[in-house]
C-alpha cells in the first residue's frame, strides 16, 4: 500500500488531515527539525501522536537539523524524550544523532533525511546498514535516475510529491545582513513576511526566502507537483509520498493532501487512468496559492543535462 | 605559566597541477591536497593522473610531506560505477589520504581498498563533536569541519573526540552550509556537488514581497554612496593569519587553505606565510608575534575582503561583499629566478608576465625570504641588452645586488 505522508501546522489540521486520508504526519520542533510548518513543543506532539494513533497512523518527528554542539547535547533527551511519547519514527539528516540514538538503544526507527545529499541506492543502503528504516530521496533525482536507484535500495525511499523544495541553507542570517548595510529595515524576515528573489535578467521568478533560527532558507522557483507522475513512481515501487505544506495555506493544504489521496487511492486499486489524474491535477493547480507556481521540477530531467 | 614548544599542526596546501604540488612544498607547505581524473569538486582544475599522483607522492614522501587527494562529490546512480577501482589506484600511488564527502564513496573507499585512509570532506558540513565520533567509529582518520565552526566549539570539540580535527583557515567561502546549497543545480542546471557550481550566490539578485497578486514590490534598499545594492549572497573570503595561536591552541590538527583553481603565485605565497606563522609559533609559543608583514603579503594575493569566518561569531554584513568594492593591491607574478651567479651577480629568471626595466620587483622564496628591489639593466639569451621582457617563458637576466636562489620567484606590483 502507498503511504501519504504530510506535514501538520496544527492540532485542527492534524485531525483533518488524517480525515483526508494521509498514512503519516510529519512534524516537529525548529530547534531540531528544519522548515517546518509550525515548531510543536514535545506536549502538544504527544498530543498529536495519540490522535494519530487513535486512527492508526503513524507520526514521524523531525530532528533532521545540522547541530552544532550546543544542540546535540540536547538531542539524545529529545530523542528519549520522543521515544516515551510514542513517536513512530524520527528524521535524522546529521550523523552526529544517528550515533546518539544507536547508543541510547531506543526503540524508534529513523528515516535519513539530508536533504539534496541523498542521491544514490549505494547512499541510501549505506544508512539502511546503519539501521535506518528508510531515506528522504533528494528532489534533484531525475526519474530516469530514480529506474536504476530503485531496484538496487534495500530500504524505502521517500520521495516528495508537493510543496516547497528547499535548495539553499545558510548558517548566515542572509536578509538581515542585507538590511543592515542598506539601512533599511526589513521589519520581518520569517516566512510569514512572505518575501521572494528573483535571479538576474529573469525577472518572473521567484524564489522563496526566509531566516528563523536554523538560519536562512531558499526555495525552488516553483513549489513541485508530481500528481502526473504519480503512476511512474508507483510503477518503480517508490511508494513513499510526501506533501509539504510550507508555503500552503492550512485549509487547502488538507484539499492538496485529499487529492493526492484520491490519486494514491486509483493507484492502489488500480483504477487509476491518465483523465482521472489530469482532473485531480486540475484541482491541485486550483488550489495552489496564486503567488506560487508549480511544476515538476527534476523529474523529466534527462541526467545528461546536468552539468 | 611558560609556554613551550607545542605541537605543530600540518599547514595543507591546495595544488592544482604537479607544479603547483611541488611549489606549495617548497615553500613550506607540510601536505598538499590535489584533485583525481574522477569524483573531485573542481572539475575544471588540473587534474592528477594516476602517474602524475605517484610522482608527487614520491616528490612529497622525500620531503616529509604528505599529499591527499580530494573525491568529494556527492554520487548519483550512474557514478558510482568504478568508485573501487579508482580509489585502489589512488592507494597504489601513495596517496596518504582521500578526502571524501558521499557516505556511499566513504564506504567504498575503506571496503574495496583497505590500508587507504579516509578524512570527511568538509562538503559534508559536520558541526559537532557527535558527529566526529560517529565518522571516527566508522573508521575514518580525520574530518575537515564545517566552515561554520568556531574556535569554542572546536576546544569543546577536541574534548569529546580524539579523530583528528582538519579546518580552513584561508580563502574562499561557501555562503551556505556546504553540500546544503543546490542554488546552481536549480538556477543554472550544474550540479554543485558534482563540481559544477556557478556561484550562483555571488549574483545579484531583485527582493520583493507580493502584497497582492500580480504585484510585485521592490524591497530594495541603498548602499551608504547612495547607489542601489541588490541583494547578493556573496561570502568575503577567510583568512586566519592573526589568530594561528588560537587554532593551535584549540586543537587542530590541520590547517587548510582553500584554492585548487588558484595560481602558483597564490599557493607559494600562502603556504610560506601559514608555514611561517604555525613554525614561529609552535617553537617559541611565548615570544610569538604576528608580524605586519605577514599580513601584508596575504593582501598580495587577495582577490576579496578577508574576514575570520564563523571562528569568533556569526558573520554580519561586513562579513559578505555588498557595496563599492575596496580596491585591492594587485600584484603581478613575473618570473621564477632559474640561477644566481655570485660572481657577476646576474640574475637568471624564466618571465611569467611582462616586466622591464625601472619596475620595482620583489624577490621571495621559501622561509620568507624577501628582497626587493628595482631593474636597473636587462638582458636577453643572447646578451642583448631590452628594456622589456614582454615574451611569456623568455630567459632573461639582469643585476640583482642580494644573493636570490633557484625557485625563488619575482612579483610586480601592477600599476592602478
Amino acid at each position: 500500500m502507498t503511504e501519504l505522508v504530510a506535514t501538520v501546522a496544527s492540532y485542527d489540521q492534524a485531525a483533518a488531515l488524517i480525515a483526508a486520508g494521509v498514512d503519516r504526519l510529519y512534524l516537529g520542533e525548529d530547534y531540531f527539525g528544519l522548515r517546518l510548518p509550525h515548531s510543536f513543543k514535545p506536549a502538544e506532539i504527544a498530543e498529536i501522536v495519540e490522535l494519530a494513533h487513535k486512527n492508526g497512523r503513524k507520526v514521524t518527528v523531525a530532528v533532521n537539523g545540522i547541530f552544532h554542539n550546543d544542540r546535540i547535547k540536547k538531542v539524545a533527551a529529545y530523542l528519549e524524550k520522543m521515544a516515551t511519547i510514542g513517536v513512530d519514527e524520527v528524521s535524522i539528516g546529521d550523523p552526529g544523532a544517528i550515533y546518539l540514538l544507536q547508543q541510547a538503544q531506543l526503540n524508534l526507527p529513523y528515516i535519513y533525511d539530508a536533504a539534496d545529499l541523498v542521491t544514490s541506492s549505494r547512499q541510501i543502503n549505506f544508512w539502511g546498514k546503519h539501521q535506518a528504516s528508510g531515506a528522504v530521496l533528494a528532489h534533484e533525482v531525475p526519474y530516469q535516475e530514480m529506474v536504476p536507484l530503485s531496484k538496487q535500495i534495500e530500504i524505502p525511499v521517500e520521495v516528495t510529491v508537493y510543496g516547497a523544495i528547499a535548495i539553499h541553507q545558510s548558517g548566515r542570517p542572509l536578509l538581515q545582513n542585507y538590511s543592515n548595510f542598506v539601512q533599511e529595515h526589513l521589519n520581518k524576515t520569517d516566512r510569514e513576511r512572505g518575501l521572494f528573489i528573483s535571479a538576474p535578467h529573469k525577472e518572473e521568478t521567484h524564489y522563496s526566502i526566509y531566516e528563523d533560527l536554523n538560519g536562512t532558507h531558499i526555495f525552488a522557483n516553483n513549489d513541485l507537483d508530481l500528481m502526473l507522475d504519480l503512476p511512474k513512481l508507483w510503477d518503480l515501487g517508490l511508494r513513499r509520498w510526501k506533501l509539504d505544506g510550507l508555503y500552503a495555506d492550512a485549509g487547502n493544504f488538507v484539499k492538496q493532501v485529499a487529492t493526492f489521496a484520491q490519486a494514491r487511492d486509483l493507484l492502489d486499486q488500480g483504477q487509476a487512468t491518465t483523465d482521472a489524474l489530469q482532473a485531480l491535477d486540475q484541482t491541485v493547480h486550483e488550489l495552489q496559492p496564486a503567488e506560487r507556481g508549480l511544476d515538476n521540477g527534476f523529474f523529466d530531467l534527462d541526467p545528461n543535462e546536468v552539468k | 605559566m611558560l609556554k613551550t614548544a607545542v605541537k605543530h599542526p600540518e599547514v595543507l596546501a591546495p595544488a592544482g597541477t604537479p607544479e603547483k604540488l611541488r611549489i606549495a612544498i617548497d615553500y613550506g607547505a607540510d601536505a598538499v591536497y590535489i584533485g583525481g581524473d574522477a569524483y573531485g569538486l573542481r572539475s575544471r582544475a588540473g587534474n592528477f593522473s594516476f602517474e602524475e599522483m605517484a610522482a608527487g607522492a614520491k616528490y612529497a614522501h622525500e620531503r616529509g610531506a604528505k599529499v591527499y587527494v580530494a573525491a568529494n562529490i556527492v554520487a548519483h546512480e550512474q557514478n558510482l560505477a568504478g568508485a573501487g577501482e579508482f580509489y585502489r589506484h589512488v592507494r597504489d600511488a601513495g596517496i596518504d589520504a582521500v578526502i571524501v564527502s558521499d557516505p556511499s564513496l566513504i564506504e567504498t573507499a575503506i571496503t574495496e581498498a583497505p590500508g587507504l585512509k579516509v578524512h570527511l570532506s568538509t562538503q559534508a558540513s559536520a558541526t559537532n563533536y557527535e558527529t566526529l565520533n560517529f565518522w571516527q567509529r566508522e573508521g575514518l582518520e580525520r574530518v575537515v569541519l564545517a566552515r561554520e565552526v568556531g574556535i569554542e566549539e572546536i576546544k569543546e570539540m577536541r574534548q569529546h573526540t580524539d579523530v583528528q580535527i582538519e579546518a580552513f583557515v584561508h580563502g574562499a567561502m561557501c555562503i551556505g552550509y556546504s553540500g546544503r546549497c543546490v542554488l546552481s543545480n536549480h538556477l543554472s542546471l550544474r550540479d554543485a556537488n558534482r563540481g559544477g557550481c556557478a556561484q550562483n550566490c555571488r549574483w545579484k539578485y531583485d527582493l520583493f514581497d507580493i502584497p497582492e497578486l500580480g504585484q510585485k514590490r521592490e524591497l530594495l534598499g541603498h548602499g551608504t554612496d547612495g547607489k542601489l545594492e541588490k541583494f547578493s549572497m556573496s561570502a568575503v573570503d577567510m583568512s586566519m593569519i592573526e589568530h594561528i595561536p588560537d587554532l593551535v591552541d584549540a586543537g587542530v590538527d590541520s590547517l587548510k587553505i582553500e584554492g585548487r583553481m588558484k595560481t602558483v603565485h597564490y599557493v607559494s605565497t600562502v603556504a610560506n606565510v601559514y608555514s611561517t606563522a604555525v613554525r614561529s609559533y609552535c617553537e617559541d609559543p611565548e615570544h610569538y608575534q604576528l608580524k605586519q608583514e605577514w599580513v601584508d603579503e596575504l593582501w598580495k594575493v587577495a582577490q576579496r575582503e578577508l574576514s575570520t569566518g564563523f571562528y569568533y561569531g556569526t558573520p554580519n554584513e561586513d562579513f559578505q561583499l555588498f557595496g563599492k568594492r575596496r580596491r585591492l593591491p594587485h600584484y603581478a607574478f613575473v618570473g621564477e629566478v632559474l640561477a644566481y651567479d655570485d660572481d657577476t651577480k646576474q640574475v637568471t629568471v624564466q618571465q611569467r608576465n611582462n616586466f622591464g626595466v625601472g619596475d620595482q620587483i620583489e624577490f621571495y622564496g621559501p622561509h620568507f625570504a624577501h628582497h626587493t628591489q628595482v631593474v636597473s639593466d636587462l638582458f636577453d639569451d643572447k646578451n642583448e641588452a631590452i628594456e622589456r621582457a614582454p615574451h611569456a617563458m623568455e630567459i632573461v637576466h639582469f643585476t640583482c645586488e642580494q644573493p636570490v636562489k633557484p625557485g625563488d620567484f619575482l612579483r610586480a606590483q601592477s600599476k592602478l
